[in-house]
């Protein structure tokens, strides 16, 4: 996947240089994406909690 | 070389010396939480020591990303109050201003040295509540603190058009208000609803002293967070290289490093002494109280005489004991480290400090000038915004049963039940 943001090949003209970065559908897709990562991880680490709690009663 | 070539290279040496100067600035914070790691789990016992430090590491991790996605963005456009201004997407994570650009080379440095600032007042939250707040729910509330609740309160006293700042001339220059008293009124605030550990109190409600399982540790901790803090504090100026001003307080008024250090050091020497004679030689409360020294110095830092920051480390390092004792005594918290007293009541009185000692300093621009009564809102202001969140979300947490680890696997020690580690294998 070519993400380049800038002309073919060439500096010229290019500011914002990162993947994507001419891409804002791109961007707010990886966003969300590490959203859900972060919640899920939260989630499980309470869960595992919760667990453990449960065979200590 | 031409006039021209001369200006691009010192406005490029400018630019670079600036990034270079945050860049490590940023690496010296990660010492912060080097300290606190190491002093968490130096003050844990020892069935609980790899999952304290586990917590720490895990509400680094968490600001980072969060930080970025909308711990910036809420200190651009939050200024005002409670309503954003208009930045036209600047700050927010979809935007090319989060990203590597060519024609700025400061907001990534910027950034993440908030960054570092966030992840230090959610550490500062880390001590008082260890050994019995689920991992989970700790990593939760740093988030909230570090990349919410702290930078809405920077927004307000730091930033140059924060409402305390433009209309009541708030002087916070190295974060005694925005970081030390909001992490420490909202630790307390968690700490109501959390509880103390089992074991802490007795039925007649005295306490009992619940000893760490390694001095050692918790005193290179301690040592560890002193040095991080010239990191800290040395982002707090604002680099104003590239228009060739020289330093600028937080504020846009002149400034110098060398004022840091002078008032640093001897807030640091003063907090330790005072600390000394009050606790009658507790190596503990001796750290502890170099470290509310320099927070009692933190809102003026830029402008005390440093004989004076001496003097007011020495009351810091006198009054966090006392009044350690007295939230204990008085709300039968179980406060691990004395945070709320070393940062909320250090920062307290660091904020008071400048309106009672250094009204009528100017700022830059339209900015008022400092006085008491700008100051003692700012204070009011700080305590509440770390205070009623830190409550009221624990307290829905508590209420959803996702706060308090259960007293079995507190009497089990969590590292065996949750991780299935023990920190000393042969022990």
């Amino acid at each position: 996947m070519n993400s380049w943001p800038g002309p073919e090949n060439s500096w010229e003209g290019v500011d914002a240089y990162f993947t994507w970065a001419d891409s804002p559908g791109m961007l707010a897709f990886i966003v969300l994406v590490m959203c859900a990562i972060m919640v899920g991880i939260i989630w499980a680490a309470a869960k595992h909690e919760s667990d453990v709690a449960d065979k200590h009663k | 070389m031409t006039l021209e070539e001369l200006n691009t290279f010192v406005t490029t040496q400018a630019n670079v010396g600036m990034e270079a100067y945050y860049w490590w600035c940023t690496g010296f914070m990660i010492i912060i939480h080097v300290g606190f790691l190491m002093y968490e789990v130096g003050a844990t016992r020892m069935k609980n020591a790899v999952s304290s430090g586990v917590k720490n590491l895990l509400a680094f991790a968490f600001m980072i990303p969060t930080f970025w996605l909308f711990g910036w963005y809420i200190y651009l456009a939050f200024p005002g109050g409670f309503v954003p201004i208009d930045l036209e997407g600047y700050g927010t994570p979809w935007n090319v201003s989060m990203g590597p650009m060519l024609s700025d080379q400061a907001t990534g440095v910027f950034w993440a040295a908030f960054t570092l600032f966030a992840c230090t007042t959610a550490s500062i939250f880390s001590g008082a509540v260890i050994e019995r707040i689920r991992i989970s729910a700790f990593t939760f509330l740093a988030v909230i603190l570090g990349s919410v609740v702290w930078i809405l309160g920077a927004a307000w006293g730091w930033h140059p058009d924060g409402w305390l700042v433009t209309g009541w001339g708030y002087h916070d220059v190295a974060a005694a208000g925005v970081v030390h008293t909001i992490a420490g009124w909202f630790a307390f605030g968690v700490l109501l609803n959390l509880g103390p550990r089992i074991g802490k109190y007795n039925e007649d409600g005295t306490a009992n002293e619940i000893e760490g399982h390694s001095l050692v540790s918790s005193f290179i901790g301690l040592l560890m967070l002193i040095v991080g803090f010239f990191g800290f504090l040395g982002a707090c100026l604002i680099w104003a290289g590239a228009d060739l001003g020289g330093w600028v307080n937080i504020y846009g008024a002149p400034a110098t490093l060398s004022s840091f250090a002078f008032n640093t050091l001897m807030g640091l020497a003063g907090g330790m002494i005072g600390a000394f004679w009050w606790s009658k030689g507790n190596p503990f409360w001796m750290m502890s109280g170099g470290l509310a020294g320099i927070f009692i110095c933190a809102g003026g830092l830029d402008i005390w005489y440093p004989g004076f920051a001496f003097v007011l480390g020495i009351i810091a390092g006198c009054v966090i004991i006392p009044a350690n004792n007295w939230l204990h005594n008085t709300f039968k918290i179980d406060d691990c480290v004395g945070a709320v007293s070393i940062h909320g009541v250090a920062g307290v009185l660091g904020v008071l400090a400048v309106g009672v000692f250094a009204a009528g300093y100017p700022s830059a621009g339209d900015i008022p000038p400092t006085s008491f009564v700008g100051q003692l809102i700012g204070c009011i202001v700080m305590v509440l915004t770390g205070l009623v969140p830190g409550y009221v979300i624990s307290y829905v947490m508590k209420s959803m049963g996702w706060l308090r680890v259960p007293d079995e696997v507190q009497a089990a020690g969590i590292d065996s039940a949750e991780l299935n580690l023990r920190a000393y294998a042969d022990k």
